[in-house]
Formats: structure tokens, C-alpha cells, sequence
């Protein structure tokens, strides 16, 4: 151990700040988190840059890529531009993939967070319901609830968080159940602390970074079934997304490879990125990996 | 003159698979105003759990309170409210624990839970509880307050810790402070440093202190009267000079000759034969019969119980027969 000098001691390591620390010298997570950001910006800028609507028919139909220089990767069945389509896309996947995620965190922590620590007839109650959505197919399940109240961005985002729920709730039960029974838990009630406050304010933050990567990973699940659920003809209609662009023009595949190839490829890069984040985050919290 | 709290004939059960089994058994006692009270046993034989129902903390199930009285200041607990305990906890009572490493909140600043504490009990702004969370840090010894109240708990070493613990504690002036064991982790040099601040503490803050403990150097050092605790009972319970000089019970002697003599041409260390028996194996008789020297057929038949036998109270028949 070399002797560091007494003012880098002195200042105070916050939990959060040693992750951020781990994080940074993980070179497949800068480079996922990297490349995440690229594609925010793309699709956030290039959305904005990008006058007109990715519906209009702007040129003939299954122009090839490389082509015609206005259309670099050519056009789709009923001639759109795929790179405006694979632009102003990108903005409601990510959408779609945050705000499901964010459902699913929700859910899953408040009702996970209930049964751990309470137990008795509330983790018996509780469980069973998340047992009951686990045993239905979620995809299935995610096709009734958008076929039921009209497909749109809202609808399925709501719909993808309703069937992936009970695996974060399962998570926090079991963070909980762990977390509950340590000796700063009971310090806390010691001291008079309520609990609702020893749920939120202790017990949490000493859960979050399970959780977080769970979240993280949540959101590239969240844009593939998305995906999924446009290639089955279930996307907002009037939205553009890359899962839309693929379900479209899936019929067409043979004939043309390049309006569904693009759009998948934005897609396994984005989730590829998401889960070399999650990866990062997962060992950034992990103390065990922790050199000191 | 009342006892600031007055435990009597309280029993606390618990539900294990070896069925239900008597953890406390009509145990009491009392604390005055500002005195030290010593509780001391070997591991097992009902000290914490005293203490933790007295803070309304048994974990129920599978524990409960299943008879006696336990009165702070006159009020009764057993029967209070969960809010009127929540309210009383940290403000009229508080504890410390054992373990330093594991009893402060890992995520937070030790300044933050500090002043958690204090917002839970007055209504202060998070500025002035910081602010006073910084006062209590350097009133329980800890040097540039201000920088370590910034700090989070696996910065400081373990007595520090238990310094931060002690702040928490007494953040709202309780009158009534519980140390469980709060020594037992920490190096022999911290201990002495930590009886001292207790000490001071005490003086200070005119708090009266259970101190739970298995040390007879300790309670030498701190108690003002002592209980000894056995196998869910009080067997001995006098003045601390009382116990150390002229202990009664068998047990009381067994753990005051476990105190080395260093320096009285003594090496042997002496320790008391055999283990507190399991809850669930107790009889009819007397719990330290298997391991008395002086035990007969009446000891393993029939339970003493605490009466004074000419010195102080006592729980043995061999000193009520005057075999002893």
C-alpha cells in the first residue's frame, strides 16, 4: 500500500462517487454508456435537424442504399426515407423503453418493498398477485392490453411495465428480507423512526444499487419488446419507431433487406450499449470486485 | 421516591420449533434517576432481551411480552400504543448497540443520521440539526467535527463509531440510556475511552444507564447496582460493591474469579464448567444446577427464588439452607 497523501483521505467517499469511480475504469461500460449517449443525441438532434415527416413518400419504393445520395440508405416499400424513419424513430423507442422501465420500477419496488418488510399476510397477498403475472406469457399478456386499448406510444409503454414488473418486485422483496433484519435497521427504530421512513430512507438507499442496474437493464428489455410488439403489427400506427419500420416492411424482406436491417441494427446497438451500461453498473456496486 | 423505570415480574416468550420457550422469566428491576445499572451474564441468558422490551423491540412474532409491567417514568409500555413507543423511543430512551460496524446506516453521512435523529424528536430545521449534530460530535470527543460529520461510516474506525452512536443516543437527551454491550467490539485501549465518555455523558446529561455487559471489570468501573442475569432470570441484585466483594450465588462467584488477576502471582485462567443450558431444555429446578458445585437434590427439583438471605437479594437455595 503506497501512503497517500492526508488530503485525499479526508475527503469523504460517498457510496454513489466510489461506483462513479469503478465505473470510470471499466472500458466496456464507458464505451456502452458512450455510445448510449451518441445515440440519445443522434436521434434527439437529428430529429430536430430533420424537417418533415418520416411518413411522406419522398422517392420510389425499395430504392437500394448508397444509391441515390438525398436517400444514403435508400427507401422502404412505399418509398420513405429510412434514414428520417430510423431519426425520427429512434426519440419514441427510447421513449417507450424509459417510461416502461420507470412503470416497471414502480410497480415492482413499491409492491416489493411492502411485502419484505412487512411480511406475514401482506408478503403472502402480495406475492401471490406477482405469481399470478409471472404464470402469463408476457408477451401475450402485453398483446391483450394494447389490443384493448388501442395501440399508442402510452398504451404500450403502460402495457410492457404491467407484464415486467414482478421480477424487480421479487428483487426488492429479496433486498428487503436481507436489508431488514441488519443491526442500522434496528438502530433507526431505536431512535424513534417510523416505518415509513425506515422503508424509504434506510432500507432503499441501502437496496438501490441492485436495483438500479435492474432499471438499466429493464430499459433495453423494455425496447425489444417494443420492437416485438410493432413487428407484430401492434405499434402506434401513427408514430414512427424502429420497431414500426421493421413491422412494416417485414413482408418485403426478401426483396429488400435494407428497410428492416437499419432499423434492427439501431436497435441491437442501443441495447447493446444499454446493457453494457447495466454490466458496468452492476460491477461499479459490487464490492467484491472493489480493489481498495 | 419512583424508579425512572420499573421492570416487574416481566415474561417474554418466543415461538421456536422447539415450541414455545420462556426467554424472560419474571424478571425485575428497576433504575433510578441518573444511576448506572450493570446487567451481566454470559451470552444467552436474557440481557438483550431485557433491553429491547423495554424499547418495545422484541421482534413479535415469534417474540412477545406475555405478562409483567414495565414502567418509564410512571407510564406503562407493554400495554402503549405503537406511536406512543415510537415516540418515546429516541426521545425518553435510547440504545446503543453492540456493533459499531453494522449499526450505522452505511449510505448516509454520520452527520445526516445525526440529525435524522433529531429532526425525528424536535422540530428543528435540517441546517440547525446538522448544526447540532456537529456540536454532539465534538461533545463525544471527535476531532474537527465539522470534517467528520461529513463523513460516512467505513471512514472511521470502530471507537469513533461508537462515539458517533453515543452522539445519536443522547441527541435528544433521553433520560434513560441503554448500552448493550458497547465495548465488546472494540480494542481494550478504546473501551476504557468509551466508559469514560459514558461516564461524562451521564454527568452531563443526567441520564440514568442500563449498561449490558459479560465484563465484571466493566461493571468494577461503571455500575452503581448490578443485576445478575441467568438463563432468562435475575439470580443476585445488589450495590456493585456488594456483587464484587462478597458476590453470593455460585454463578456470581464463578464470573468474578473469571476476572485474570494479573500481578498476584496467579497465571491460571478460571472459567465456569459446562454452558447456559438451551431455553428449551429448561426443567423445574434451578437452571445452574448442572454446572453448581453446591447443588443437591432440592436445586434440580425446585426454582429459587430472589430473596434476601441476610446480605442482599439471592436466588439459591444452598445460601437459604446456609450450606453455602
Amino acid at each position: 500500500m503506497t501512503n497517500q497523501p492526508m488530503t485525499e483521505t479526508y475527503i469523504a467517499q460517498s457510496p454513489s462517487r466510489e461506483a462513479w469511480r469503478m465505473f470510470r475504469r471499466n472500458l466496456p461500460a464507458v464505451f456502452g454508456l458512450g455510445l448510449l449517449i451518441a445515440i440519445i443525441v443522434i436521434t434527439l438532434y437529428g430529429a430536430f435537424l430533420y424537417q418533415g415527416d418520416p411518413f411522406d413518400i419522398v422517392w420510389a419504393p425499395h430504392e437500394p442504399p448508397g444509391v441515390t445520395p438525398e436517400f444514403p440508405l435508400g427507401t422502404d416499400y412505399l418509398g420513405r426515407d429510412i434514414v428520417a424513419g430510423l431519426l425520427m424513430g429512434g426519440g419514441p423507442t427510447l421513449a417507450v423503453g424509459a417510461v416502461a422501465a420507470l412503470i416497471t420500477m414502480v410497480i415492482g419496488i413499491s409492491l416489493g418493498a411492502l411485502s419484505g418488510y412487512y411480511g406475514g399476510w401482506v408478503d403472502n397477498l402480495l406475492m401471490r398477485i406477482t405469481e399470478f403475472f409471472q404464470v402469463l406469457p408476457a408477451l401475450l399478456f402485453a398483446m391483450v392490453l394494447v389490443t384493448l386499448f388501442s395501440p399508442s406510444l402510452w398504451t404500450i409503454a403502460i402495457a410492457i411495465g404491467v407484464v415486467s414488473w414482478p421480477q424487480t418486485a421479487r428483487l426488492t422483496r429479496a433486498e428487503f428480507l436481507k436489508i431488514k433484519e441488519l443491526e442500522y435497521v434496528t438502530a433507526a427504530r431505536a431512535i424513534g423512526a417510523r416505518n415509513r421512513r425506515i422503508i424509504w430512507k434506510v432500507i432503499l438507499p441501502n437496496a438501490a444499487p441492485p436495483l438500479i442496474v435492474s432499471a438499466t437493464l429493464t430499459i433495453g428489455v423494455a425496447i425489444l419488446f417494443e420492437a416485438g410488439l410493432s413487428f407484430l403489427g401492434l405499434g402506434d400506427p401513427n408514430v414512427m419507431s424502429w420497431g414500426l419500420m421493421i413491422g412494416a416492411n417485414r413482408d418485403y424482406i426478401l426483396d429488400a433487406w435494407w428497410p428492416v436491417t437499419f432499423p434492427g441494427l439501431a436497435i441491437f446497438l442501443t441495447v447493446f450499449a444499454v446493457s453494457l451500461v447495466g454490466d458496468g453498473l452492476n460491477d461499479a456496486f459490487n464490492p467484491k470486485l472493489r480493489e481498495r | 421516591m419512583t424508579a425512572l423505570l420499573d421492570i416487574s415480574d416481566l415474561h417474554v416468550t418466543f415461538n421456536t420449533r422447539h415450541g414455545r420457550v420462556t426467554a424472560l422469566d419474571s424478571v425485575s428491576l428497576h433504575v433510578n434517576a441518573g444511576e448506572t445499572l450493570g446487567v451481566v451474564g454470559e451470552s444467552g441468558c436474557g440481557k438483550s432481551i431485557t433491553a429491547l422490551s423495554v424499547m418495545g423491540l422484541i421482534p413479535a412474532p415469534p417474540g412477545k411480552i406475555a405478562g409483567g409491567s414495565i414502567k418509564l417514568n410512571g407510564e406503562e409500555l407493554t400495554t402503549a400504543s405503537p406511536a406512543r413507543l415510537r415516540a418515546l423511543r429516541g426521545a425518553e430512551a435510547a440504545m446503543i448497540f453492540q456493533e459499531p460496524m453494522t449499526s450505522l446506516n452505511p449510505v448516509f453521512t454520520v452527520g445526516e443520521q445525526i440529525a435524522e435523529a433529531i429532526m425525528l424528536h424536535q422540530k428543528a430545521s435540517h441546517d440547525q440539526a446538522f448544526k447540532q449534530a456537529i456540536a454532539l460530535l465534538d461533545r463525544v470527543g471527535i476531532p474537527s467535527p465539522d470534517t467528520r460529520a461529513r463523513d460516512y461510516p467505513h471512514q472511521l474506525s470502530g471507537g469513533m463509531r461508537q462515539r458517533v452512536m453515543i452522539a445519536m443516543a443522547v441527541s435528544c437527551r433521553p433520560k434513560l440510556l441503554i448500552a448493550d454491550e458497547p465495548t465488546t467490539a472494540l480494542d481494550v485501549t478504546v473501551q476504557a475511552q468509551i466508559f469514560d465518555l459514558l461516564n461524562e455523558i451521564q454527568r452531563d446529561f443526567g441520564a440514568a444507564i442500563i449498561l449490558i455487559t459479560h465484563d465484571m471489570g466493566a461493571i468494577a468501573e461503571m455500575a452503581d447496582r448490578v443485576a445478575v442475569m441467568y438463563a432468562g432470570r435475575v439470580i443476585e441484585s445488589a450495590r456493585a460493591d456488594d456483587v464484587l466483594d462478597h458476590p453470593q450465588h455460585p454463578y456470581a462467584h464463578g464470573l468474578i474469579d473469571c476476572i485474570p488477576n494479573v500481578g498476584k502471582g496467579d497465571t491460571s485462567l478460571k472459567e465456569i464448567p459446562g454452558v447456559v443450558p438451551p431455553l428449551h431444555l429448561l426443567g423445574d429446578g434451578c437452571a445452574f444446577a448442572a454446572r453448581c458445585a453446591h447443588a443437591d437434590a432440592r436445586c434440580t427439583r425446585e426454582k429459587p427464588v430472589l430473596t434476601d438471605h441476610g446480605h442482599h437479594p439471592v436466588a439459591c437455595h444452598a445460601i437459604e439452607e446456609a450450606r453455602l
